[in-house]
């Protein structure tokens, strides 16, 4: 379903992408993982263009990303879920509103908009907090918010972006919590980048390990976890096991 | 970029720059106007609003009431309908307007207006304050008439009065007030008045001496008209008080203690320098020595030869001294004592004064004493006159009856008795020849005595007596009393003070400040030189000290009220200015700081290369400055804004600089939130949805913010 093709992307004068390619398939769940800094953002936001790749391709269903125009972008975004490290909530909205504004914006009825949030929220647990604002809320629920934003159009893929990593260690059980149900309840395909390896372990068909812009190992969890070959997968291992 | 504008939002970024614009006129202009306003209404509560008032009266804060009442019955009396109005009291000072209906403002009414209120209890002094006016200041006298015919030719011009020196030219129409002060300008540039003046102490026939100057300037320097304006208009109390200062130091000369030196072979005397006297020192004068307080110092004012004259600025000699002749020295400036230069003969003119006054008195007491003799005398005389008359008779019957007697004794003797013939015997004996020789010799004596003219000698001596009485009924006292007095304050003068006094005058008339006789020669079509005057003058007038001014026959002085309200324009025009310069610079960065950085923003993670220029030179940066510079430009010619030495095309570029400052610093006055423009990215959403749904509600309220809420779905 989702292709990349030896994608580059260089800030400044240094590589944070270097060729990389990755094949997804419908329906999949890919972990990627690997230490700070070694490209797993850059490489995620490439592939609904947040991030502008330099070389290479991006092919969804056979067609390429890069060469859709600005209005087909647009309406490939909206296919794509995407859940932010940070969040990335609107300050000056409410909850309900977070979760159905770009749906109206996109030209759906407000009423259907509001059903879809309302059941998207529902789905994460947060039927009762339309009302609120951001910033009323803990970081797990904003975290829920920004999940039930990401499912409210239904999306065909949802890339994560570390979506634990900047909670308190008490409130990321409950996001895992939501994510994990949603890889059992759907089918869609999820591409996502963590550090919480036992989840991992337990949702992914497929982890990638990188570093330093590139993959350097990918394969079953069992396999990468029990005898990895690169340096970084030794590593996820000894954490593993303690 | 481009395509963030291509999307949909140049139509909100239209309306919002001319909002923008509309917003920054009404703004700059609106405050402006606002503070001209009030600044106008306070000044038209201070001087009046124009053309309403004609006449300012200043009045003394204490008759206040009474002037007022004074000017309503003048307003009721001369001028039905007239405006009178009491504005501001300062320094003591009350000021009332007058406002003439607009029928009543006539030449006539005018140029007599201030006559009018002449009589206006405490009126200290007046200001015409008509509108439009043009006032001229100090039009000389010889020109007025005909200046003031010329000047109401000019279309435009309703009439020309005179008020106090100065000609006051009434105008139609405010708007023409440049162009006539110009054409006015230009009559008085016909006239040119030049003074001859001459150095204070120089007798001028001004009349003889002007008449003379005409000639030559006439052959010297053909093609112009010459006239003879002289007048003493102005400066008569100068020349008085002048004349008066000549007097004193006359006065002040002839009082002082004249001082002759007569310096000794082979010593040459200059005037100014100083010579120092023993007086009445116990030490006399030596070379080397000190001078001391005792001393006199003497300052040569005139030298002839070996002789000179000077006087004393220093010192006294005794006030009981007629006069001293002592050896001079000359002095140092530290008041040592240098050789000496030969004899000083001081003559004190106050003493002599004293004594000539003294012996006045004396005079006077004498002539006191002698009247009250002279009376006793005549008195004496006219007793005299009656003892003689009396006498006179007496001798007269006598001389009857001796007659008689003798013609008995030598006539009738026979027919006698013994006694009477003894008695006859007896009397002939004795009287025979007595009373022969008396008859003989006495006709003539008495006949003479008789010729006395008696009447005569009474009336001369009445006349005599009544000059007496005259003589003594003058307060002969009273007289000595005065006198006495003038010779009593005499010495209080010293010669010291005296000779400064003079210094003092002297160095006052003889400064070119103050002047002396002066000729004004009125020059008529075409100009003469000033100094090409001076030289001809100088040599032809045989007179060194000559100056020659050339002056206007008259100055146009803006009219106070226009002038502060033309100020008063130009404040506001510069204030609007200034506030949409302001404006601009606040305008950019409340609203368009956020587009800007948003731009930024976008060109920074967009795939896009950016060609090299591009880099150096940022396109928002220019975008930035291309709006600063349509926004100043606009807002400052809609508001009628006008800074002094800036043209339009620096405030564009004033414009231009502000627009680009903001861009460059959009970040720090507007950063972007790029945490909910990736999420707005991430959703799907254009950027113009981006901007109408997250950046601009999120960014400053302001302009763009609150017409955004149009648009604006969440
Ligand atoms: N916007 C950016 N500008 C410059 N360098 C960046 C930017 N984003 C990421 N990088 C650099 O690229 C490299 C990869 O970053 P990132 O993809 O965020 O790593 P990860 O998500 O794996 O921690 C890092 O060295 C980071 O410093
Ligand atoms: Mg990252």
């Amino acid at each position: 379903m989702l292709e990349l093709k030896n994608i580059w992307k260089t800030y400044d004068t240094t590589p944070a992408l270097a060729g990389v390619d990755l094949k997804v398939r419908q329906g999949e769940t890919v972990v990627i993982m690997g230490p700070s800094g070694c490209g797993k953002s850059t490489l995620i936001r490439c592939i609904n263009r947040l991030t502008e790749p330099d070389m290479g391709d991006i092919l969804v269903n056979g067609d390429s990303v890069l060469g859709l125009s600005q209005a087909e972008l647009m309406a490939f975004r909206r296919k794509v879920g995407f859940v932010f490290q940070q969040f990335h909530l609107i300050g000056r909205l409410t909850v309900l509103e977070n979760v159905m504004f770009h749906l109206v914006l996109a030209g759906f009825d407000r009423g259907w908009a509001e059903a879809q949030a309302a059941a998207a929220l529902a789905k994460v647990g947060l039927s009762h907090v339309h009302e609120r604002k951001p910033d009323e809320l803990s970081g797990g629920q904003q975290q829920r918010v920004a999940i039930a934003r990401a499912l409210a159009a239904g999306p065909e893929l949802m890339l994560w972006d570390e979506p634990t990593a900047s909670l308190d260690p008490i409130l990321v059980g409950e996001v895992l919590e939501v994510m994990e149900d949603l890889v059992r309840t759907t089918q869609t395909t999820m591409v996502i980048v963590t550090h919480e390896v036992s989840f991992a372990l337990r949702v992914a068909h497929r982890i990638v390990l990188m570093d330093q812009g590139q993959i350097v190992e990918e394969g079953p969890p069992e396999v990468i976890f029990k005898a990895p070959v690169s340096e970084i997968g030794l590593k996820y291992k000894k954490l593993l096991v303690s | 970029m481009l395509s963030f504008f291509r999307d949909g939002f140049y139509k909100d970024f239209i309306v919002l720059l001319t909002l923008t614009i509309l917003l920054g006129t009404g703004f700059s202009a609106g405050i402006a106007w606002a503070l001209d306003a009030y600044f106008g209404d306070t000044l038209s509560d201070m001087i009046g609003e124009y053309g309403q008032y004609d006449i300012i009266l200043h009045i003394q804060e204490a008759s206040k009431e009474a002037a007022f009442r004074e000017l309503e019955r003048i307003r009721d009396q001369h001028f039905p309908g007239a405006r009178l109005s009491e504005t501001i009291t300062i320094a003591g000072q009350a000021n009332f307007f007058f406002g003439l209906p607009e029928e009543l403002r006539t030449k006539e009414v005018m140029a007599n207006l201030a006559a009018y209120f002449a009589a206006v209890p405490g009126l200290n002094s007046h200001t015409i304050i008509s509108d439009p006016s043009i006032l001229i200041r100090s039009v000389h006298g010889s020109v007025f008439d005909e200046l003031a015919a010329q000047i109401e030719q000019l279309p435009g011009v309703k009439f020309a009065f005179a008020d106090v020196g100065n000609m006051i030219v009434i105008l139609e129409d405010p708007a023409r007030s440049k162009e006539l002060e110009a054409e006015i300008r230009k009559l008085l540039a016909e006239y040119q008045l030049v003074e001859l003046r001459f150095p204070m102490g120089f007798e001028v026939d001004t009349a003889q001496v002007g008449e003379e100057a005409i000639r030559l300037l006439e052959k010297e320097l053909p093609g112009r008209k010459y006239r003879n304006v002289t007048a003493a208009q102005y400066g008569e109390d100068l020349d008085a008080f002048l004349k008066t200062l000549v007097e004193m130091r006359d006065f002040l000369l002839s009082y002082a203690s004249k001082v002759h030196i007569t310096a000794d072979p082979g010593v040459y005397l200059i005037v100014g320098e100083q010579i120092a006297i023993q007086a009445q020192s116990i030490r006399p004068l030596e070379e080397g020595g000190i001078l001391t307080d005792d001393n006199v110092v003497i300052e040569i004012t005139a030298v002839s030869g070996s002789e000179a004259e000077g006087m004393i600025i220093r010192g006294e000699i005794a006030p009981a001294m007629e006069s001293l002749e002592q050896t001079g020295f000359r002095i140092f400036s530290d008041g040592q004592i240098a050789k000496p230069i030969g004899q000083v003969v001081v003559e004190n003119e106050r003493y002599r004064l004293a004594y000539a006054i003294d012996e006045s008195l004396r005079l006077l007491e004498e002539l006191e004493v002698l009247s009250v003799q002279a009376n006793d005398a005549v008195q004496n005389a006219d007793a005299v006159l009656n003892t003689f008359q009396e006498a006179l008779l007496q001798l007269e019957v006598l001389q009857v009856q001796m007659r008689q007697l003798n013609e008995g004794i030598t006539g009738k003797g026979a027919s006698a008795s013994s006694e009477q013939l003894l008695v006859t015997l007896l009397v002939n004996g004795l009287f025979q020849s007595l009373a022969q020789a008396a008859v003989q010799a006495g006709e003539d004596s008495l006949g003479s005595l008789e010729n006395l003219d008696v009447a005569a000698m009474r009336a001369s001596l009445d006349q005599i007596s009544q000059q007496i009485a005259n003589v003594q009924s003058i307060d002969v006292q009273a007289i000595i009393n005065q006198i006495q007095y003038v010779r009593d304050t005499l010495p209080m003068l010293g010669d010291e003070e005296i000779g400064r006094s003079i210094r003092l005058i002297n160095t006052y008339i003889a400064g070119q400040v103050i002047p002396g006789e002066r000729i004004q020669i009125m020059v008529e079509d075409g100009q003469v030189d000033e100094e090409q005057v001076e030289k001809l003058l100088r040599s032809s007038l045989d007179n060194p000290y000559l100056n020659i001014y050339s002056t206007s026959v008259g100055v146009i002085n803006p009219d106070a009220r226009s002038e502060i309200f033309r100020l008063l324009t130009e404040v506001r025009a510069i204030i609007a200015g200034l506030l949409a310069i302001v404006f601009t610079g606040a305008i950019l960065i409340l609203d368009h700081a956020t587009v800007f950085s948003t731009l930024k923003y976008l060109r920074r993670v967009s795939r896009a290369r950016t060609s090299r220029w591009q880099r150096v030179l940022n396109p928002v940066l220019f975008l930035g400055a291309l709006l600063g510079a349509v926004v100043l430009a606009a807002v400052y010619r809609l508001s009628g804004a006008q800074i002094p030495y800036l043209s339009h095309g620096t405030i564009a570029l004033i414009g231009a600089a502000v627009g680009w400052l903001v861009a460059k610093f959009a970040e720090r006055f507007s950063p972007v939130n790029v945490k909910e423009f990736t999420a707005g990215q991430a959703l799907g959403l254009s950027n113009v949805q981006i901007m109408r749904e997250i950046v601009i509600p999120g960014s400053r309220p302001g302009l763009m913010n609150l017409l955004n809420r149009w648009k604006q779905q969440f």
